[in-house]
């Protein structure tokens, strides 16, 4: 009993291998589309060829007929009740097709050659109507409409004005006028979208979902399928990745537990690489427009932005990143004065939804390429303008964030010093000769980094138990997929009840157990499922050492736990092994417990009001990265040599897993700047697969330096902040404006291709995207 | 001759196209090979990297029976005689990387392996199945324009085997057409001996690596007294095949080796090539990419 048990080295902060890790790269890992359920069938979905058209004539029958096909459904089969954000798509079409992906049909058999064979047995006859492809042509009086009850094709608008922007104008010595096109880029998840749906004799669902948000996935689902959301039941495996791709409901979800509905039978549907580069969401192309102005002495005047959304066919989360975008053109650096408005436009395209940075990506891209041209406009360079504007801890944006503990000139300063910036980029801007010139470039921005409260809630349930040998459940709303917070839930419980790693097990994959969670989105998981876990951990621990303090008679306030051990805090002396007194507790006869707790987060943040004003986040975060590119002004090509990372995290808790999120958003970026471009001509995907579509791949990986701010954010757990997202915002921008360092050339239009590079210094002529 | 039976169903976009396999053979020797061919419709099958894509994305259907030529132990490798090489039809683009005797005597086809694809690929990838896809793209088909090498094609009817060779510039006619007949296989690919010429090849795609040609280009040749000698040129990814590079020859040869000439050479690329715009490239970056390999080579390699 005299045991002295040592002092633990914290795990906060340590480098710890993702669990879910080896099972992956072993091949081990059971993803939905490895999954056989007994008589399961494979459903499969008819795509419209149109881009606009009736419908004259869908006859079914022949594939009906087909032995082996167990159901084919249409849109006159289903409700026409729409999903997504504006409910304006119904999972089956029936009438009218608006977007080349949309679904007219699906089958179930018993193999997927049959389900194809029926397929190519569906007759269908169309009447091509009228399509628009342009928003701004979509918008005028003439363009086809393309839903009856939203005149004029506006899908979504967004509006705040904050300030004067004449006043802000007529004080300023610069204004520049700009136009930017952002263009579609997909999440190209590895695993491609599948769902597999199981209705039992009692009529209730489940279905094994990709689903990044599972419990308002429920109640998003359960209307078209006319059914409770409580009679779903949504059971996650594995995800071969989500990136936002999988926060909403999609029709293939509905279609498949139609068919299961209709055959009796589990149905699982699974996409073709194709089918996931037309029929998957994009991230939301934008056409932006800024007006924005300066004074001589480098002070930001006013920010007036007008945005363009092309909506496609139908309204997802695309359609609604002008909600964070305002956030960006408002709040990042000091902008006095502010007009945003933007217009989500139907079309007769596909339709974008929610993706990593979420309308950040695209602000940032404006705002940070355009910090770089009005510093050169003022006569200022990149890193004292921004220092210029930089806000300080404590101020608070126009639309109401707190910036309680704002490093932005922390990470502007930092990012300049360790890359010795003013130096580097005024010597390449000298160089003008040679076939081959290196720029130097840097782009900052702004996200929450405590949550996000767009919901009624954005709080996380927890449940914590423990069993008579000291092994814990931590039941979570978080889902997993493969952002890595079992790491950091395992961390964080694992130190506040000292106990080994191994000795946790995380249960987040049914949500007939855990608890309700709003979802994977808004970089917000380790801080709300973290501070969640460790509150639970907390309660447990207070409950445990209760105990300890009755059977052995010492003050709660002098134990604490190490090591398996309810040790004295002074001198870490072993007081009960920690097994020993759980089993003490639970079978203590008529006063017996067990550790069972539970706890809700809430995050102290507040919904947006009028204006969308609200500080909506309990903590935000800025990032400084700075990016070293080699230009070959021959082919074009430009080559991300570095990329050195200055981030806010508030503090690090898993050191491997931050790294990954940062390697994986680098790679992202570098893709949506460089490489990455979902070519869509009237309506047609033109690339759907891995050879047209550019992916980043090993070798274009830069080397990466890492200068983490850690401030210990008051409200984090730990003292951690949100970091997933800025990694896929701030490196497209600091690369364009390396380029221009380079090159003397900026694009607004990225990605920055070899052949745009090209043409911008050898001019070209004939056809081509200019 | 171990005759397996079974049906496959493959799918092109959206479905339409479902077509069955009878028969699998995978035979051992260009005998039973160049016989199978001769009973009748028939799909080769070598590596697989281009005929498994095309038959999934349903650009392409089989024929009733799929031989599988992996076997044939005797179209696999490297040979040498006077300076002159035989490759076999199934030799990998990894072995054209790591073998001694590419590497001495022909380092322009190890140069091309190397910018091919990538390990994976390069391990199932065979030589022949990059010619008889003829696609214009083709890596391999480069080099081997510009080597002038020639190719063997066997068939076998009335009870004995039959062996063509035609230049590898002239079996390719068009993007994905040769001149193999239905009842040929291809066994060999002849380089004539180089006697000592430098050669060169680049090509480029917008990504460093496992990326599809948009522009290509190998010269081969030799600097002789100041001038360019015996060159011969062919570019890649610029019209429906791999193409000569005529004109492009009859300004370098014989004249000398300065950027006068050069710059000559690289006028008359315009005259040699039809490229188009398609969703990887427009015409216009082509043939900038073009002017610019070509530079790049017999500005850097040939006067290096
Ligand atoms: C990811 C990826 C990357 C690629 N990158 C490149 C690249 O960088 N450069 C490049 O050039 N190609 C590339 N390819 C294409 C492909 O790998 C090559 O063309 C390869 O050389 C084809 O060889 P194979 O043995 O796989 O041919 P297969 O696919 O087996 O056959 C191709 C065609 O040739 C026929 N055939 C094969 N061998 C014979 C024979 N001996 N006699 C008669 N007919 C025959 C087949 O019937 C078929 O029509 C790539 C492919 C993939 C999937």
């Amino acid at each position: 009993m005299m045991d002295q048990i040592a002092e633990q080295i914290s795990l906060i902060g340590q480098r710890i291998p993702k669990p879910d890790g080896a099972a992956k790269v072993l091949g081990r890992t059971q993803y939905i589309n490895d999954m056989v359920l007994h008589r399961m069938l494979i459903g499969k979905i008819l795509r419209t060829d149109r881009v606009h058209a009736r419908i004259l004539r869908l006859d079914i029958s022949k594939a009906a007929a087909l032995p082996g096909v167990h159901a084919v459904i249409t849109g006159d089969d289903t409700p026409m009740i729409g999903i997504g954000v504006n409910k304006d798509n119904p999972p089956l079409k029936s009438g009218t097709v608006r977007c080349i992906r949309d679904e007219i049909a699906a089958v179930a058999a018993e193999t997927e050659a049959i389900a194809d064979q029926a397929l190519a047995l569906i007759e269908v006859e169309y009447e091509d109507l009228p399509a628009v492809f342009d928003p701004a042509e979509a918008l005028e009086d003439s363009a086809p409409q393309l839903h009856e009850d939203k005149p004029g094709n506006v899908g979504l608008s967004y509006n705040i004005s904050y300030g004067d922007i004449a006043a802000g104008e007529a004080e300023s010595d610069v204004v520049l006028d700009e136009t930017y096109d952002l263009h579609y880029v997909t999440h190209c998840c590895m695993g491609p979208g599948c769902v597999l749906a199981e209705f039992d004799a009692m009529g209730k669902l489940t279905i094994y979902s990709q689903t990044q948000y599972p419990y308002n996935f429920k109640m998003d689902l359960a209307p078209t399928l006319g059914i409770h959301p409580g009679d779903i039941r949504v059971i996650q495996p594995p995800v071969g990745g989500a990136f936002g791709s999988k926060l909403d409901v999609y029709p293939f979800e509905p279609i498949c537990a139609f068919l299961a509905q209709k055959t009796r039978r589990p149905v699982k549907l699974v996409f073709s690489r194709e089918e996931e580069f037309i029929a998957s969401p994009t991230r939301q192309p934008v056409r932006a427009h800024i007006r924005a102005g300066a004074k001589k002495d480098g002070t930001l005047t006013f920010r007036d932005v007008n945005c363009l959304l092309n909506n496609g066919g139908y309204t997802s989360w695309g359609a609604t990143v002008p909600y964070v975008m305002m956030r960006t053109f408002s709040g990042h650096f000091r902008v006095p004065n502010v007009e945003f408005k933007s217009t989500a436009v139907y079309t007769n395209n596909p339709f974008a939804g929610s993706f990593r940075g979420y309308g950040n990506v695209q602000a940032t891209y404006v705002t940070a390429t355009l910090m770089d041209k009005m510093a050169e406009a003022v006569g200022m360079n990149p890193i004292a303008f921004r220092l210029k504007n930089a806000q300080e801890p404590g101020e608070v944006t126009p639309q109401g964030s707190l910036l309680k503990d704002c490093a932005l000139a922390d990470c502007i300063t930092i990012a300049a010093e360790k890359t010795d910036f003013l130096k580097i980029y005024a010597a390449n801007a000298k160089v003008e000769t040679g076939r081959y010139r290196r720029g130097i470039g840097i782009a900052t921005s702004l996200h929450n980094a405590g949550g996000a409260k767009i919901h009624k809630s954005d709080g996380c349930g927890t449940i914590l138990t423990m069993d008579d040998y000291a092994r814990v459940t931590l039941i979570t709303g978080a889902s997993e997929i493969g952002q890595g917070i079992d790491a950091v839930i395992t961390q964080i419980v694992a130190e506040e009840l000292g106990v080994p790693m191994a000795s946790i097990t995380i249960v987040n994959d049914d949500s007939a157990i855990g608890p309700w969670d709003v979802g994977v989105h808004a970089s917000r998981t380790t801080f709300i499922a973290g501070n969640g876990a460790r509150r639970a951990a907390i309660k447990a621990k207070a409950q445990i050492l209760a105990a300890a303090s009755k059977e052995a008679n010492v003050p709660a306030e002098e134990m604490e736990l190490r090591g398996g051990h309810v040790v004295q805090s002074d001198n870490g002396v072993s007081i009960i092994r920690l097994d020993r007194l759980l089993r003490a507790m639970h079978f203590a006869g008529e006063d017996a417990e067990l550790v069972m707790v539970t706890d809700y987060y809430e995050p102290p943040s507040e919904p947006e009001g009028d204006n969308h004003y609200g500080d909506m986040s309990a903590a935000y975060a800025h990032a400084a990265y700075v990016a070293e590119v080699e230009v070959d002004t021959m082919t074009g090509h430009v080559r991300v040599e570095k990329m050195t990372v200055v981030q806010d995290v508030g503090r690090v808790v898993n050191g491997l897993g931050i790294e990954g999120q940062i390697e994986g958003g680098i790679a992202m970026s570098i893709g949506y700047g460089l490489t990455e471009d979902l070519r869509i001509e009237k309506g047609i995907v033109k690339n759907p697969s891995f050879r047209d579509y550019k992916v980043a791949t090993a070798p274009e990986m830069p080397e990466i330096a890492y200068h983490f701010i850690e401030n210990d954010t008051p409200e984090g757990p730990f003292g951690a902040k949100g970091i997933a997202e800025l990694p896929a915002i701030v490196p497209a921008p600091a690369i364009a404006n390396a380029v221009y360092n380079a090159i003397g050339v900026r694009f607004d239009n990225p990605p920055i291709t070899p052949e745009k590079v090209a043409r911008a210094l050898h001019g070209g002529q004939d056809g081509g995207d200019q | 001759m171990p005759w397996l039976k079974f049906m496959a169903a493959t799918r092109s976009r959206s479905g339409f196209n479902m077509n069955e396999i009878a028969n699998y053979i995978a035979v051992d020797t260009i005998e039973e090979a160049a016989e199978t061919l001769a009973a009748g419709p028939v799909t080769v099958l070598a590596g697989g990297t281009d005929l498994m894509l095309q038959t999934e994305a349903g650009t392409r259907s089989y024929a009733a029976t799929l031989m599988n030529i992996r076997r044939v132990a005797e179209l696999r490798g490297v040979g040498l005689e006077d300076g002159s090489l035989t490759i076999g039809a199934l030799t990998t683009v990894s072995d054209l990387l790591a073998d001694p005797i590419i590497g001495a005597h022909c380092p322009i086809l190890a140069e091309t392996a190397d910018q091919f694809a990538s390990p994976q690929i390069r391990n199932m990838a065979s030589i022949g199945g990059n010619i008889c896809n003829a696609s214009p793209a083709g890596d391999l088909l480069v080099p081997l324009i510009a080597l002038g090498a020639e190719v063997a094609l066997v068939s076998k009817a009335d009870g004995a085997l039959h062996s063509r060779r035609m230049p590898v510039e002239e079996f390719v006619i068009g993007p994905g057409a040769s001149k193999l007949g239905d009842t040929e296989i291809l066994t060999f690919v002849h380089i004539p001996s180089q006697d000592g010429a430098a050669g060169a090849f680049r090509k480029f795609g917008p990504r460093p690596a496992l990326e599809i040609a948009i522009a290509a280009v190998a010269v081969t040749g030799r600097i002789e007294d100041g001038k360019f000698a015996h060159m011969r040129v062919a570019f890649g990814a610029v019209a429906p095949t791999p193409v000569r590079g005529r004109a492009v020859e009859a300004a370098l040869e014989d004249k000398p080796a300065t950027d006068e000439t050069i710059n000559a050479a690289l006028a008359a690329t315009d005259a040699d090539i039809s490229p188009i715009d398609d969703v990887r490239a427009s015409a216009w970056y082509r043939r900038h990419l073009i002017r610019t390999l070509t530079q790049e080579i017999l500005a850097d390699v040939f006067r290096a």
